[in-house]
């Protein structure tokens, strides 16, 4: 419970940051149309949009889907601030960058079972292919899970298309039971 | 020059939208669509572009793309040659030079980070050609890492290096790349001021009519030889009006920063707007001739034309 009631302290302040960053340099000529409010809460919405999930195990198929928070990024391809948290611009991750994350999964909707939560805390590596990382960007991951049926690690690929808001990951986990492998249309923005 | 193998989701994103007629977007979207997959060709295009006998020219290679000569010295503005601009919006028309053909630079500037003025596979493409790139601040987050040096110029801030000066100056615009971060980018555009060998060319890079704005610019820069003046997208206006300038208000920003002469940019090469090619020089044309401007003191140039506008 203190992990969750600090994550939203924490995304709180990067957006007030922002906030008050925008703030002060409002008479400075920008016509922007997007507010931080609405910045918040496009950020907030897209955070909420689930990545939908093909759960696939020995003789099991299965559906899902995932959310993630990245509350720690350190880009390796951007020319300035490399540390982002919660909020991350797409150059920050698709250029080359180390992530961690959390992710709360909800696997269901197979015939034999298998649905329930899982928990997952991992890191990634991503790696530019094309364009800086705009038009093609890999990476490769590991991660913690915690499930109704016990825990374990799993590895990870991933390819991103379109500024990296649109990729395919797979995830391993030999140990999972009934869900071995998860395969997620990574749906991110920011 | 070749259409990306991975734009296939932002077309299919970009099909849904424009069959859905969500308004604007939706227009632009579906006139993007129907561009000539090969954009037109530049006609007798210049491949040295390096003019000894001159001490002022200016070769437009389209957009707000632009080679600046002040008698040695080579400025390159907002550089943009990629097939398209923000994965889907393709060139009208092949860029006025090659990169391969570029001089080597004093320096780049970028006015802002929006797809069609920071473009990084374009910058891929001179990253031999100049020592450093000039942005606005908050913009270096935005930009990967490349072998120039990057630097944010605050307003009235200026680089100085042999001789040239590039000063930031301020414009009515929008920061940042991918939507929301407009909201904390707030200064993240700029337009910028090069002065070599007692020449000055102002670059106007892409801006809405802020007469202050302007008038502060003549107080700075009291003899501009050359102001370089985005003059379209223009419609629909009461969406534009807050961050570009139409063709009236672009001459009348010309008349308040005195320049010696106007050169328009940012017309009639990518599609992001309701104009249709060859409006917004059209209208200048009509605007000239009430003012009783002539091509002397207006120059349009074509893609990949160049003009000697002083000589030695």
């Amino acid at each position: 419970m203190h992990g969750a009631r600090w994550s939203r302290i924490l995304v709180a302040s990067a957006l007030l940051g922002a906030a008050n960053d925008a703030r002060a340099d409002q008479d400075d000529g920008s016509a922007g149309r997007v507010t931080p409010a609405i910045a918040a809460g496009v950020w907030t919405l897209a955070q909420l949009l689930p990545s939908p999930l093909l759960v696939t195990g020995s003789h099991h198929v299965g559906g899902g889907v995932r959310w993630q928070i990245t509350p720690f990024v350190y880009s390796f391809g951007v020319a300035a601030r490399p540390v982002r948290m919660f909020i991350v611009d797409p150059i920050a991750r698709h250029s080359g960058a180390l992530e961690l994350y959390g992710s709360p999964e909800w696997a269901c909707c197979a015939p034999d079972g298998g649905t329930g939560w899982i928990a997952r805390a991992g890191g990634r590596l991503y790696v530019p292919l094309a364009g800086h990382g705009e038009s093609l960007a890999a990476s490769l991951g590991g991660s913690y899970y915690r499930a109704s049926g016990g825990d374990g690690a799993a590895l990870e690929v991933g390819a991103y298309l379109f500024f990296s808001i649109v990729g395919i990951t797979v995830t391993v986990s030999p140990k999972l039971e009934r869900r071995e492998v998860i395969s997620a249309l990574t749906l991110r923005y920011f | 020059m070749t259409r990306s193998p991975f734009a296939f989701p932002v077309v299919a994103f970009s099909l849904v939208v424009a069959v859905s007629g969500c308004g604007f977007f939706g227009r632009v979207l579906q006139r993007n669509l129907a561009v000539p997959r090969e954009p037109r060709k530049v006609q007798n295009k210049i491949h040295d572009p390096r003019r000894p006998g001159a001490r002022l020219a200016v070769l437009w290679i389209g957009h707000a793309t632009a080679l600046v000569q002040m008698d040695d010295a080579f400025v390159l503005t907002d550089p943009v040659f990629t097939r398209t601009v923000g994965a889907f919006s393709p060139r009208l028309v092949e860029p006025g030079l090659d990169p391969a053909d570029l001089p080597p630079l004093r320096a780049v500037v970028i006015s802002h980070t929006h797809f069609d003025h920071l473009s990084y596979d374009s910058l891929d493409m001179i990253e031999q050609k100049t020592p450093i790139v000039l942005l606005p601040p908050g913009a270096r987050s935005s930009l990967p890492r490349y072998a120039f040096e990057s630097r944010e110029l605050d307003r009235w801030e200026s680089y100085e290096a042999g001789g040239l000066r590039v000063t930031a100056i301020p414009v009515q615009h929008v920061g940042g790349r991918w939507g929301i971060d407009q909201a904390w980018h707030t200064r993240a555009f700029t337009g910028y001021v090069f002065e070599y060998h007692g020449l000055s060319v102002y670059f106007g890079g892409d801006t809405a009519f802020d007469k202050d704005k302007f008038a502060a610019a003549r107080d700075h820069f009291p003899k501009l030889d050359v102001a370089l003046l985005p003059i379209c997208p223009t419609e629909p206006r009461d969406f534009m009006r807050r961050t570009h300038m139409d063709t009236i208000e672009a001459l009348d920003a010309f008349a308040l920063l005195g320049a010696s002469r106007m050169i328009p940019i940012h017309f009639d090469t990518f599609i992001n707007s309701d104009d249709r090619p060859g409006d917004c020089p059209r209208l200048l044309r009509d605007h000239m001739r009430e003012r009783n401007l002539d091509d002397t003191r207006v120059v349009i140039l074509e893609v990949g034309e160049e003009r000697v506008l002083m000589a030695r």
